[in-house]
């Protein structure tokens, strides 16, 4: 391939990951308003609001790991976009895979986690500790759905993985083909994306006893951007393994808008799990839909 | 009198250092001095040439009732031999400085560290070049003794967690022995060539035996579960820089033998074609699952430590099960990346250790409970800790990501579901007990008394930093690290790892570093764009200017959450840790102890005429029968 055509590529995916995301994220205060039977906010408010929280004159830093960490939360996931395919642009997919790419997605929950354990605020720490309980949570049925993909399709290279699905038409999707390692998916994707009734970690509703505690203003704001990365890499993931991937943008962003809108709806009409008893669902159910999803793929 | 080979004077160098702190290891400049030794026997290694060449045999050998022993290398000595060299080397340099004098002024014994650890260089050098079962038994005592000298070199707790090690050690080396006499018996010599060439035509029943006997001996050294109680208090509680070097290495003599014997001599086919009786598993499966239960029950362990140098060599037992677990999928990936564990492993838990012991130093506590905010007093050593910690999580752009990775690639391609959950499970553990390691050593509060902490001596930095880079170097080019253990997988007979500069060729999904890490700098360099770049200048509040829950929180009050971090887990699995192995090893303990008691009684106390007059009558019934 030529460079300077992967070149851009490489700004335009993370570029497009970003516009997106913001795009979701409106949806996600949309959906939650018009269950609780509000307006909800206008097209542009999401990116008013990281404008905002930049432009806020009280930005307390509390040391250098303090910003580095939100250095590593937005860097991780634009170095992560790189490795998503999406139509037409492949970046450097195939230079890393499924399995690094799940890795790669633990950077900026690390950087995170530094930077809020730097600002010494037991609450803080408290939230991190709940966030990577959850991961060991929800990281274990989805590498279970991971294996069974990567199994099926004999291949971690996500190229091939959407080349394959889209070869036969919606027969060849994996959701077609691994019906319950599609559920055990969702079911993770609900607990790894935070929401309810699994969002004990984030904690949004009492800012004070979560990992947010001590970021305010551009800290904020830059783990605002964070989550539109994280919302768009989750859905583009699951169209990828799943949904065939796209084919041309239009039904790409329809199925990762689609896929983002399922957790959403479910997630506003939850209460909350302790972190015990989230830790025990997730380890049940999905776990044994995932396992038993392996058993049909590997016969 | 032959010519000296290469290896002649890899050995000899190693004896020269041996002798020189035998006889000036008191002097100060016995520290710089050990350095240059460890570096030369380095250079002589490399002079050997054996990676890329043939093997080299020694001109020594040494005849025991018509027994000849004998040594030489080849590519997989060589490749255990560099890193074991090149931790002695990095340990004494850490140890040479600053940190010696401390050790000094508490009363222990310079010389007594200096011998101690080049003796166990020696040994392991030795042991990695035995040509024969005989020469490796001698090695494998020698590196026992040599280990224990070092774990009890310090006194108080260490020489107790030492002698637990000797118990094991004892038992493991009785079951080599006995293992050793089965293959004499069967191929009637102890030479390489000829028992490895007969371990594949065994019988199912004589591998077994084997298996039970050299295997179990093996592992204890490699502490895989059931014996790997002993190696946690007796790695963390050697002094510094021998609880680094001990870490890295050590127990990988058991991998190498269990290499040379089981995957060089046995072969993974054998292994596969090796029923369990009563059962659907192979013994290759078998070893496996051990592996995999190795990674997951000694890092959760690792998870409920309070000490940070407990916490790592925990970890150290449980990053062992990665090895052996590539090696038993044994396809060219997976036993490429066991193999380059033992590499990247080494590096980073050397590192870890170091940053550990560098803490202690500064602040005279390893308690996790005890330390908190040091980020700002020791920058460097915090750097040197979050390198390692990422390596040893395996997350990229660290080494230990690329060892780890070849194993879960290699897992999925053999279709191994449960043992890919188990390796991931592992890592998820490890990612949740490093955090707590730097956050209780480095993030939250800072307490008065560390207020004027200052960075680790340059001394002890340096081989810190250096071995950093080698980590991160590792991560971004693996290489050349993937170019050495190819050359030990054509010698084992295992297919040879695709590699390239990067990492894996493959078509089904390959991996390539340098594009991987480049991305993410790139990606670090955006994020510090729109961070540093967008919004209002942020203002830094002083450290110990802190609020939680409306309240302003002074210093002298203890706020940092360390004690049971991850409180909410503890609440589901807590109950999970029953100390079943230490309960196991308990009541072993015991019936050996009533067993003494009850043939002291018998011997001793029982009317011994009695008992004569009983062998007596025994004797006429058998030779009458």
């Amino acid at each position: 391939m030529d460079w300077q055509e992967l070149v851009i590529e490489l700004i335009l995916m993370p570029l497009v990951a970003f516009i997106a995301g913001l795009g979701m994220v409106l949806m996600m205060r949309k959906i939650a308003a018009r269950i609780q039977r509000r307006v909800g906010p206008p097209l542009l408010q999401p990116l008013w609001d990281i404008i905002k929280l930049h432009g806020k004159v009280t930005q307390t830093s509390h040391g250098l790991i303090h910003e580095i960490g939100i250095v590593m939360a937005i860097g991780g996931y634009v170095a992560a976009e790189t490795l998503l395919p999406v139509p037409g642009m492949n970046g450097l997919s195939e230079k890393g895979g499924l399995i690094a790419l799940l890795y790669m997605t633990m950077i900026p929950s690390l950087g995170l986690a530094l930077g809020v354990g730097q600002c010494a605020n037991p609450n803080g720490s408290i939230g991190i500790s709940r966030a990577l309980t959850a991961m060991l949570a929800y990281d274990i049925p989805m590498v279970i759905v991971i294996f069974g993909v990567a199994y099926h399709f004999q291949s971690t290279n996500l190229v091939q993985i959407i080349a394959a699905q889209q070869a036969g038409g919606v027969e060849t999707w994996g959701i077609v083909q691994m019906p319950l390692l599609a559920i055990a998916g969702l079911f993770g994707l609900q607990a790894m994306l935070g929401k309810q009734p699994f969002e004990i970690y984030v904690a949004p509703a009492e800012i004070a006893t979560g990992p947010m505690v001590e970021m305010g203003g551009k800290f904020l704001g830059g783990l605002f951007v964070m989550q539109c990365f994280q919302l768009y890499t989750a859905a583009v993931l699951y169209t990828v393994l799943f949904l065939g991937g796209g084919q041309d943008w239009i039904t790409f962003l329809l199925k990762a808008f689609a896929v983002v809108a399922i957790p959403m709806t479910i997630a506003f009409v939850f209460p909350r799990y302790r972190t015990e008893d989230m830790v025990r669902l997730v380890w049940k159910w999905p776990v044994m839909i995932g396992l038993l999803g392996i058993a049909f793929v590997m016969n | 009198m032959p010519s000296l080979t290469s290896l002649d004077h890899l050995l000899l160098i190693s004896a020269l250092t041996l002798v020189l702190m035998l006889l000036f290891g008191r002097l100060r400049i016995a520290g710089p001095a050990s350095v240059v030794l460890y570096g030369g026997q380095f250079a002589a290694l490399i002079a050997t040439g054996v990676l890329f060449g043939e093997p080299v045999a020694s001109s020594f050998t040494l005849t025991v009732l018509d027994q000849t022993m004998s040594w030489r290398y080849d590519a997989l000595s060589w490749f255990f031999a560099m890193i074991t060299i090149g931790a002695g080397f990095v340990c004494a340099w850490y140890a040479a400085g600053a940190w010696m004098d401390r050790y000094r002024e508490r009363g222990h014994s310079a010389r007594a560290f200096h011998v101690a650890l080049a003796l166990n260089v020696f040994s392991m050098l030795l042991l990695l070049g035995s040509g024969d079962f005989l020469s490796l038994f001698l090695g494998w005592e020698l590196v026992s003794w040599a280990s224990f000298l070092l774990m009890v070199i310090a006194g108080g707790l260490a020489a107790k967690a030492a002698l637990r090690y000797l118990a094991y050690a004892f038992t493991g080396a009785m079951a080599i022995l006995g293992g050793m006499a089965l293959v004499y018996g069967q191929v009637g010599t102890f030479a390489y060539a000829d028992v490895l060439e007969a371990l594949p035509a065994m019988s199912n029943g004589q591998l077994w035996t084997l298996l039970l006997l050299l295997g179990s001996g093996f592992a204890v050294k490699m502490g895989l579960l059931p014996f790997h109680l002993w190696q946690a208090g007796a790695y963390a509680e050697t002094p510094g820089p021998g609880s680094a070097f001990l870490g890295a290495i050590s127990a990988r003599m058991g991998l190498y033998a269990i290499i040379v014997v089981f995957v060089a001599g046995a072969g993974i086919a054998r292994l596969t074609a090796l029923e369990v009786p009563y059962t659907f598993l192979s013994s290759r499966e078998l070893i496996a699952w051990i592996a995999a239960l190795t990674v997951i029950l000694p890092t959760y362990t690792a998870l409920q430590q309070h000490d940070a140098r407990y916490l790592l060599a925990w970890h150290g037992i449980g990053q062992g099960g990665y090895m052996l677990l590539g090696l038993m999928v044994g396809n060219a990936v997976g036993s490429a990346g066991g193999l380059l564990h033992v590499f990247n492993y080494a590096i980073t838990q050397a590192a870890l250790l170091m940053a550990v012991f560098a803490v202690a130093h500064r602040t005279g506590t390893t308690d996790l409970n005890k330390l908190g905010g040091l980020v700002t007093r020791m920058p460097l050593t915090f750097l040197v800790l979050l390198f390692g910690i990422i390596s040893l999580a395996g997350l990229p752009p660290m080494a230990g990501f690329v060892s780890k990775w070849m194993v879960y690639r290699s897992l999925l391609t053999e279709g191994m579901p449960l043992l890919f959950v188990a390796a991931v499970i592992g890592t998820l553990g490890t990612i949740l007990s490093v955090y707590k390691l730097i956050h209780n050593i480095f993030l939250g509060q800072l307490r008065l008394e560390h207020v004027d902490v200052r960075e680790a001596p340059l001394s002890m930095l340096i081989p810190m930093l250096g071995l950093s880079a080698v980590i991160f170097l590792a991560g971004f080019i693996p290489g050349p690290a993937l170019s050495w253990v190819a050359q030990v997988q054509q010698l084992l007979g295992l297919p040879q790892v695709p590699f390239t500069l990067g990492g894996i060729v493959d078509a089904r999904g390959g991996l390539d570093m340098i594009w991987l890490v480049s991305i993410l700098m790139a990606g670090f360099g955006v994020g510090a764009l729109v961070f540093f770049g967008l919004g209002n200048k942020s203002r830094r509040v002083h450290q110990l200017d802190n609020y939680a829950g409306g309240h302003f929180l002074t210093a002298d009050v203890r706020y940092q959450y360390s004690d049971n971090f991850y409180a909410g887990l503890m609440h589901l699995i807590g109950s999970w840790y029953r100390g079943t192995f230490l309960w196991l090893e308990g009541a072993l303990a015991s019936s050996l102890e009533l067993m003494s008691h009850a043939m002291n009684g018998l011997y001793r106390f029982v009317q011994p005429t009695l008992l004569m007059l009983a062998a007596a009558v025994a004797a006429l019934a058998w030779a009458s029968a």
